[in-house]
């Protein structure tokens, strides 16, 4: 996999994030596309960039706050390079998710929602992803790999380093 | 019109289309229990309520459906009940799951009795839920001396942040995560202080609960009693309630019945009122003898006073005497000392405060729109189309303007020009801004009138409808494309775009302020506002003029006459016929013209004028060169002065009166929009205090000159008969209706507007000697003065009231990003900011709002008043003095304390 350096490591740029909110015209119906593409290309929204939003949408630093806050795709922290997406499903639960959730964790050194210092990686969980005959599911980016067990998990370890 | 039918509670009734249940329900008297419905916050023609708290539902029968009152609609042939077993049963669970979060602080809750959900809880019979307790922690810290936030109590209503959203329009608050964790915050999660909130105290009045109260030094509890009165800071005239508590104001809170506040003040009107209860309060009459003024009885300080007055009156005649009256004080009380002034003293040398910021605004709008002022409500405002607002910040000046005007914004749909060299709150909501030189404001109107004219935007019928159309289109061949530009500083196209957009864009207001007004030549800028607004001001349009004034009854006082050249209700006093009416009341009435506050001022210097009587006012702080003002009227024969507190100006007096507080007194004030609002007395005036209009008339009497009047009412009914704007309004004219008549005894004063003549409109020509400020070497920047949200006029008064000086005392001065660099200037640093003029010292503030080469710093801050940059420069018609720009040069003097 290519090392990109990781998000924090660059200093916002600013000035494109004025440019992502002027190219949606400046219209309130905007808001959410806006804040999608600000994630697209940065990862998260830094904090620093509401309030560009809020003037160059015309809405209440607060509303744009309210927004990000309330969508769980929104993230106001950086983000790891490898997002790792445990499946809790009722399926995945039974055939072992649980455990795969706990060596994620020791092996990362990180809990559920959190991301390691170097921005390496982020472990998050999900309710259902719908490919329930595949059970349990890990998800790393956006590549889904069913069947999963503590040595496969491994494996893919092995795979990415 | 088409109704429909219904059954509310087994009864047939019948409901009007567009009417929810619960409107309907409190028209046939059925109580059904509220908490997040507010009727202020449904936004026009949206949805009525947000139906977020559920305990209005009811039940409809046919489908067996519960619904929320609040917000369903009724449709024919609902059959609804709105306390079955079921909804009763219902509303309890509601109750219960809120309080099962909600701590058992109701005992020392400082919201007491105003709790919606102690009421309905108490209501609906429920002690304690019988839930399992989940209490929500608050970890939100507050330094401001304002509002405390406590979110362990917050039921989620959503109605602060409706109220900072869709009522005064800040948006310091919104929504904040999601499901339990859902909570209302300001941007970042930051404290208030550090967010948009303005502390206008509107979500406090409106929260249900103790989520958001009063932060109050002492523990007040819940008033006794609750009088409506009215708001004594700026021009917007905002009805309040005073709520007493053993014979103090504890607490204000907003008129909810109030049609133009529709529940809202500003900080000054809703923390501002602890001045009343000030220890530094005059009580006494106090006679100075050898400098040092020493407690007398009224009786003492009557006689000396009157044995004065009398032996300079005899001695250098009676235009050697001076009063100055206050925008302050109520409209009876100006009326009784006009005609003091006027009978007694024999002088026409009666001027009022608003000379220092208004005056021009009331005056020269005269011809043009025929009218006096405002020239239509806020209430109109609201509804413009475009509104073109110039040298004004009404969000800090007259917040309720400002909150009318970004309503029309956010909720109409109207489009905002905004004319300011620096960026105001309202650029954000504006749809075009511009930034002319400062002082080029005249120009730049002509310029756009030419547009309007050129392009023939104006209206069709404007030669028959208007006198002068011709005259005025030849005057304004001088404004050519490259004259304008190099002046303005704006590119022409953008004006251009603008004249189009104010011409075409619909019903049109035009909002002007001090920074019109306080210029040298304002009466030319206002009178090329007054073209523009005629130029598309035909009758089925309607443009409307608003000045902002800033004192609460600068209008007031200009109506009732406290002016040199007019009496009551404008009309000349040269003219024989006016004299003629008030000597039938009155007695002799002089007819030459008396002397402005300024001239009055320069005449005690010059040792024409032996002898002032001050109410109200304080002339030595809050007029530029305080230190000439202090000269001249500490060099009187003999000054009089009554006020609250013993300002600079009244330490110069030979004799101090006290005066009553707004709280303390009746009367009437009249907004800068025209409506009369009453004042109740709430509670007693300190020691041996009595209402102005009480001193006045007992001391005419001991002058040897009775002004008879019964009571207040006399007065009012004196000006209802001699004043033609208050015919009529509640003033006790023969032919008032009946609910007027009952406004005079106080049982519910309706919403009263005093009356506009009708004229004919004509053009004005103005001058184009436009001086504009320049900065040379030695001052090298732009001083911009302006108002201040939490402090007001001189600060006699908000200086006194401790949460406002304890939030904002300290003078500050804001200065743009790239200046502070250049002068290694950062924030905190004090700055020693020198005009040729005078000097004064400030905290820096930086800003992104200026241009360069440009500083700002608001009045209104008693320890070290701006005014003293500014020299005695008069507007040479309506001789107010320049005290909105001045060239200055700024120093650092040390770092941050």
């Amino acid at each position: 996999m290519p090392m990109n350096k990781p998000a924090t490591c660059r200093a916002i740029d600013m000035g494109r994030i004025k440019e992502i909110v002027m190219e949606c015209g400046g219209n309130k119906w905007a808001l959410i596309p806006v804040i999608q593409k600000i994630q697209n290309e940065f990862g998260y929204i830094p904090p620093e960039a509401v309030t560009v939003i809020a003037k160059g949408l015309k809405v209440f630093p607060s509303q744009v706050q309210g927004v990000i806050s309330f969508y769980a795709q929104f993230y106001t922290k950086p983000r790891g390079r490898q997002v790792i997406t445990v499946c809790r499903g009722t399926a995945c639960h039974v055939r072992g998710a649980e455990s795969v959730l706990n060596f994620l964790e020791d092996r990362l050194g990180i809990q559920e929602g959190e991301t390691t210092p170097d921005f390496e990686y982020t472990l998050d969980t999900v309710a259902c992803i719908g490919v329930c005959t595949l059970a349990p599911n890990v998800v790393i980016n956006k590549q889904v790999y069913g069947d999963m067990d503590l040595e496969k998990v491994q494996e893919l370890f092995k795979k990415g380093e | 019109m088409h109704t429909l039918n219904v059954t509310l509670n087994g009864r047939e009734v019948t409901a009007e289309p567009g009417m929810t249940i619960l409107e309907l329900a409190r028209r046939e008297g059925i109580y059904i229990p509220t908490i997040c419905h507010e009727p202020h916050l449904a936004p026009m023609g949206g949805c009525p309520s947000i139906s977020s708290c559920r305990i209005c539902i009811v039940e409809e029968e046919r489908s067996g459906n519960l619904v929320t009152s609040c917000g369903a609609f009724v449709t024919p042939g609902m059959v609804i009940n709105t306390d079955s077993q079921r909804v009763l049963e219902r509303r309890r669970t509601i109750i219960e799951l809120m309080l099962a979060s909600h701590p058992d602080s109701c005992m020392v809750c400082l919201k007491g009795n105003r709790c919606l959900l102690r009421k309905v809880a108490s209501e609906l019979g429920i002690g304690l839920s019988r839930f399992q307790r989940i209490p929500v922690m608050s970890t939100i810290i507050d330094a401001n001396p304002f509002i405390r936030r406590n979110l362990s109590k917050c039921i989620l209503c959503a109605k602060c942040i409706r109220a900072c959203q869709e009522l005064v329009i800040e948006g310091a608050v919104d929504y904040f995560h999601r499901g339990f964790a859902a909570r209302p915050a300001t941007a970042g999660d930051s404290p208030l202080e550090e967010s948009e909130c303005t502390f206008c105290g509107t979500c406090v009045a409106m929260c249900p609960t103790g989520a958001l109260i009063e932060s109050e030094p002492l523990y007040r509890g819940t008033a006794g009693t609750s009088v409506q009165s009215v708001c004594p800071f700026c021009g917007c005239g905002c009805t309040i309630r005073l709520k007493v508590k053993e014979g103090r104001v504890v607490r204000v809170i907003p008129n909810n019945e109030d049609p133009v506040t529709r529940g809202a003040l500003c900080v000054k009107g809703s923390y501002g009122f602890d001045f009343i209860q000030s220890r530094d309060r005059i009580t006494s009459p106090q006679l100075k003898v050898e400098g040092r003024f020493e407690a007398v009885s009224w009786e003492e300080a009557f006689n000396v006073i009157a044995e004065r007055l009398n032996q300079i009156k005899g001695q250098y005649g009676s235009n050697s005497l001076a009063v100055f009256g206050s925008s302050k004080c109520t409209n009876e009380e100006n009326y009784v000392l006009q005609r003091f002034a006027r009978c007694v003293l024999g002088t026409n040398n009666i001027d009022n405060g608003s000379r220092l910021t208004g005056t021009p605004g009331l005056m020269s709008s005269d011809p043009a729109s025929g009218f006096f002022g405002a020239t239509n409500s806020l209430t109109a405002l609201e509804k413009a189309d475009v509104i073109f607002v110039i040298g004004a910040d009404p969000t800090v000046a007259a917040p309720l303007a400002g909150y009318t005007i970004k309503r029309a914004v956010r909720c109409m749909d109207a489009k905002l020009i905004v004319v300011d060299p620096r960026e105001t709150r309202l650029v954000m909501f504006a749809e075009i801004w511009l930034r002319p030189r400062v002082g080029t404001d005249l120009i730049l109107i002509n310029a756009m009138a030419k547009v309007i004219i050129d392009e023939g935007l104006h209206d069709a019928e404007i030669s028959e409808e208007t006198i002068g159309f011709k005259e005025f289109t030849n005057s304004l061949g001088a404004y050519t494309t490259a004259y304008v530009e190099k002046a303005t500083g704006v590119p022409y196209a953008d004006i251009v775009k603008t004249a189009r957009q104010y011409a075409t864009g619909g019903k049109a207001a035009i909002v002007y302020g001090n920074g019109i007004t306080q210029y040298a030549y304002g009466t030319d800028a206002v009178k090329a506002l007054a073209n523009l607004a005629l130029l598309n001001g035909s009758r089925s349009k309607g443009t409307c003029i608003y000045p902002l004034q800033k004192e609460n009854n600068a209008q007031g006082a200009c109506d009732m006459g406290a002016l040199p050249d007019y009496l009551p209700g404008y009309q000349r006093v040269a003219d024989l016929r006016s004299r003629r009416t008030f000597e039938d009341y009155w007695g002799t009435v002089p007819a030459a013209a008396g002397l402005t506050a300024f001239e009055m001022i320069k005449g005690a210097k010059a040792g024409s004028i032996k002898g002032m009587y001050i109410v109200g006012e304080n002339p030595a702080a809050s007029f530029p060169n305080g230190r000439f003002v202090s000269e001249a009227l500490g060099s009187l024969d003999f000054l009089v002065v009554q006020d609250l507190f013993m300002t600079r100006t009244a330490k110069l007096a030979h004799v101090v009166l006290p005066a009553a507080a707004f709280a303390e007194k009746e009367g009437t004030f009249t907004s800068f929009d025209g409506r009369v609002s009453w004042l109740t007395k709430a509670v007693q005036p300190p020691g041996q205090v009595y209402p102005d209009l009480d001193v006045i008339i007992k001391l005419a009497a001991k002058m040897g000159h009775a002004i008879a009047y019964a009571s207040q009412r006399g007065v009012r009914e004196e000006i209802g008969k001699l004043v033609p704007l208050y015919k009529g309004i509640g003033y006790g004219s023969p032919e008032e209706p009946q609910d007027q008549a009952r406004a005079i005894d106080r049982l519910k004063p309706p919403l009263v507007y005093r009356k506009r003549p009708d004229r004919m409109p004509s053009f004005y020509l103005t001058n184009d000697n436009t001086a504009p400020v320049l900065t040379t070497k030695e001052y090298p920047f732009l001083l911009l003065t302006g108002s201040n949200l939490y402090h007001f006029a001189g600060g006699t008064r908000t200086s006194r009231a401790p949460r406002l000086r304890k939030y904002s005392f300290n003078a500050f001065v804001e200065i743009g990003e790239a200046d502070a660099e250049r002068l290694l200037i950062t924030r905190g640093d004090r700055l020693k900011i020198t005009s040729a003029t005078g000097e004064v010292v400030a905290t820096a503030r930086i800003t992104d709002t200026l241009p360069e080469g440009m500083v700002y710093m608001p009045f209104a801050l008693a320890a070290n008043p701006v005014s003293q940059l500014f020299n005695i420069v008069l507007d040479p018609e309506r001789m107010t003095p320049l005290t909105k720009c001045v060239s200055v040069k700024v120093e650092r003097i040390g770092a941050h304390e």
